[in-house]
């Protein structure tokens, strides 16, 4: 009996270890094709991919630019592009018209601060909705988060120094003279963009109240900065002032137990 | 004498099995806090299934999964805080209360040498320090009400350092980084057995009768099948019940269920009395609690959380027991603190 079940066990362990190589090789090797716009609200892409952030995040990422939102959208539904730094207004609609988008980090917008005096509360908001989000699709959630912790590195070297990361900046975008005066910002703010969201009338009639909500992936910014936070960086200011800005629920009472849930969380 | 002692086993397995068949269920998530006890007794005792009920309950570590998993309709019921419940409440999701697990429980912790430095009943003995916390915690979000009722301008008057887990606060107060940290159970009775460290308040001093965890539950289940969540709630009005007046058998069954050391367990429980374990809404606590996280800045929103606290459900589960036993104290004490807090 022995001998029939030894070679039945080792196959069952060769083929183990063969979907185990298989899995690991898919997860680790896969290009992640991200777009981005010839626009200073994508700098943080652009410079996660030049300071070697998303290699450093074991992330291999190929940049794609698009000319305009609209044809960076389609591609990102499409399937032709897996996340991508787009106007967060257009992003929205695209949203309300049904495509299963994940709204996860947040980008570049022009402050409306530089609006003249008199300006009034829509024209701020209409700056938010050409500012720019990062946009996901189907891509698994670990991926997501590593994703974005390249990205909120990116933004603590542009704050840390400035003027070094613009002179990469401008290597990378093909306007000559780029709007310097771009606030950035990692964090998608649901609230920031609930406010656009209701502004656009994009809530609707029958539409359910957590619409919104689904699509806006505020705990993949919040792991990632937990993840930063766990390394190097409980002591960086930067990053010190991201998470007191975050709203995060807070996780809890990881006391050693042996009956741990095998049941996992939703879409959210 | 084997095959006697199997033939028992297989008949009080198949018993069990046709006595739990047929009840409705609930798959109910929770957070390994001794104060969440109320769940185990409740299973332990067999409470559940006299109510009528058959219900499986699961682990979280992360009050975010459990109500992503509730959300999902995964389960039926879950245990997450206050805090994150209406958080996801703001932003649309279709929770109600229809019960509470747990009532105060969280402490200030600090080195011993620094203890008598913030002794005494004042809240002012924090002005100028610097506490870390996890933000958004029960305790983060109830100090700074306590602050504020106190008339104390925390944001002018003490710095906060925000810390991604509590074992983080631990260590930040025991390298003494800062002057004292905000925990909940069993993790100051942790530090103090493993760090030497000391409570140096206990929130609910300051605060009483505020809200840690709540019972929510789907909005279109509970309407649904109210029934059922009726029964749920009289399992854990029993459980209660038997919590105050079985110490050493509840701290057992604590201990068992929730694999923290016994001593802990009972010093929490009932020598220190850290929190209470309590199915009541506490309707008032928990509009309170919001009231506090708009305060504190955490939600800009006004939304109507009102609408999202059903405490009609557990009165009548309460109803329904004393008219059981019209004469016990402990249900007629549980009457009145509804009638207070609801």
């Amino acid at each position: 009996m022995a001998s029939i079940l030894f070679p039945i066990s080792l196959a069952a362990t060769l083929l183990m270890l063969l979907l185990t190589a298989v899995s690991v090789g898919a997860d680790s090797g896969r290009q992640i094709r991200l777009g981005y716009l010839d626009h200073p609200g994508s700098l943080l892409c652009l410079l996660a991919s030049e300071q070697g952030l998303f290699r450093a995040e074991g992330l291999s990422v190929a940049l794609v630019r698009f000319p305009d939102s609209g044809s960076g959208l389609s591609a990102l539904s499409a399937g032709r592009i897996d996340a991508g730094a787009f106007a967060l207004g257009e992003t929205l609609q695209r949203i309300a018209g049904g495509k299963e988008l994940k709204i996860v980090a947040g980008g570049g917008t022009a402050p409306s601060g530089k609006l003249p005096a008199g300006q009034n509360e829509a024209a701020a908001l209409e700056l938010e909705g050409k500012g720019v989000v990062l946009a996901a699709g189907s891509l698994d959630k670990i991926s997501l988060v590593k994703l974005v912790s390249a990205l909120i590195r990116a933004h603590q070297s542009l704050q840390l120094q400035p003027e070094a990361a613009w002179r990469q900046a401008l290597k990378l975008l093909r306007d000559p003279k780029p709007q310097r005066a771009v606030r950035f910002d990692p964090n998608p703010d649901y609230w920031r963009i609930e406010k656009l969201w209701r502004q656009l009338q994009l809530q609707g009639e029958g539409r359910p109240r957590d619409f919104l909500a689904n699509h806006v992936y505020e705990e993949i910014y919040c792991d990632a900065l937990d993840r930063l936070a766990l390394g190097d960086g409980r002591d960086n200011a930067v990053l010190q002032e991201l998470k007191s800005r975050a709203v995060c629920v807070p996780d809890c009472c990881s006391v050693p137990s042996g009956n741990l849930s095998t049941i996992k969380g939703g879409s959210r | 004498m084997r095959r006697i002692a199997t033939f028992v086993l297989l008949l009080s397995l198949a018993a069990g099995t046709v006595y739990g068949a047929g009840l409705p269920k609930l798959k109910v998530g929770y957070v390994p806090e001794p104060a969440h006890g109320l769940y185990f007794v409740a299973k332990e005792k067999g409470y559940f299934k006299d109510a009528g009920v058959d219900v499986e309950l699961f682990q979280f570590g992360s009050t975010a999964e459990g109500l992503a998993a509730l959300k999902a309709g995964k389960l039926d019921v879950g245990t997450f805080g206050t805090t994150a419940p209406l958080l996801f409440i703001s932003k649309g999701s279709e929770f109600t209360f229809i019960g509470g697990m747990m009532i105060g429980g969280q402490a200030i912790i600090t080195r011993p040498e620094r203890l008598a430095e913030l002794s005494g009943k004042n809240l002012k003995v924090y002005k100028g320090k610097k506490i870390a916390l996890v933000k958004l915690s029960t305790g983060d979000v109830i100090f700074k009400g306590a602050l504020k009722k106190a008339g104390i301008d925390w944001k002018k008057e003490i710095s906060f350092v925000e810390m991604g887990s509590v074992a983080s606060v631990v260590e930040a107060v025991n390298k003494g980084s800062v002057d004292a940290g905000l925990v909940y159970p069993p993790h100051f009775s942790l530090a103090e057995k493993n760090h030497g460290l000391k409570v140096a308040h206990f929130i609910e001093e300051f605060y009483p009768d505020y809200t840690c965890c709540r019972i929510v539950a789907l909005t279109k289940d509970v309407n649904a099948d109210r029934d059922t969540y009726k029964k749920f709630l009289t399992a854990l009005i029993r459980a209660y019940r038997f919590y105050k007046t079985n110490p050493d058998e509840t701290v057992k069954i604590y201990t068992k269920a929730l694999k923290i050391d016994e001593e802990i367990i009972r010093q929490e429980t009932y020598v220190k009395r850290v929190a209470e374990s309590n199915p009541d809404p506490l309707r008032k606590g928990i509009l309170d609690f919001w009231k506090n996280m708009q305060d504190a800045g955490y939600v800009t929103q006004n939304y109507p959380v009102d609408k999202h606290i059903n405490t009609s459900i557990y009165k009548d589960a309460l109803d329904a027991v004393i008219k059981k036993e019209p004469k016990d104290k402990i249900y007629r004490q549980m009457l009145a603190f509804y009638k207070k807090n609801n």
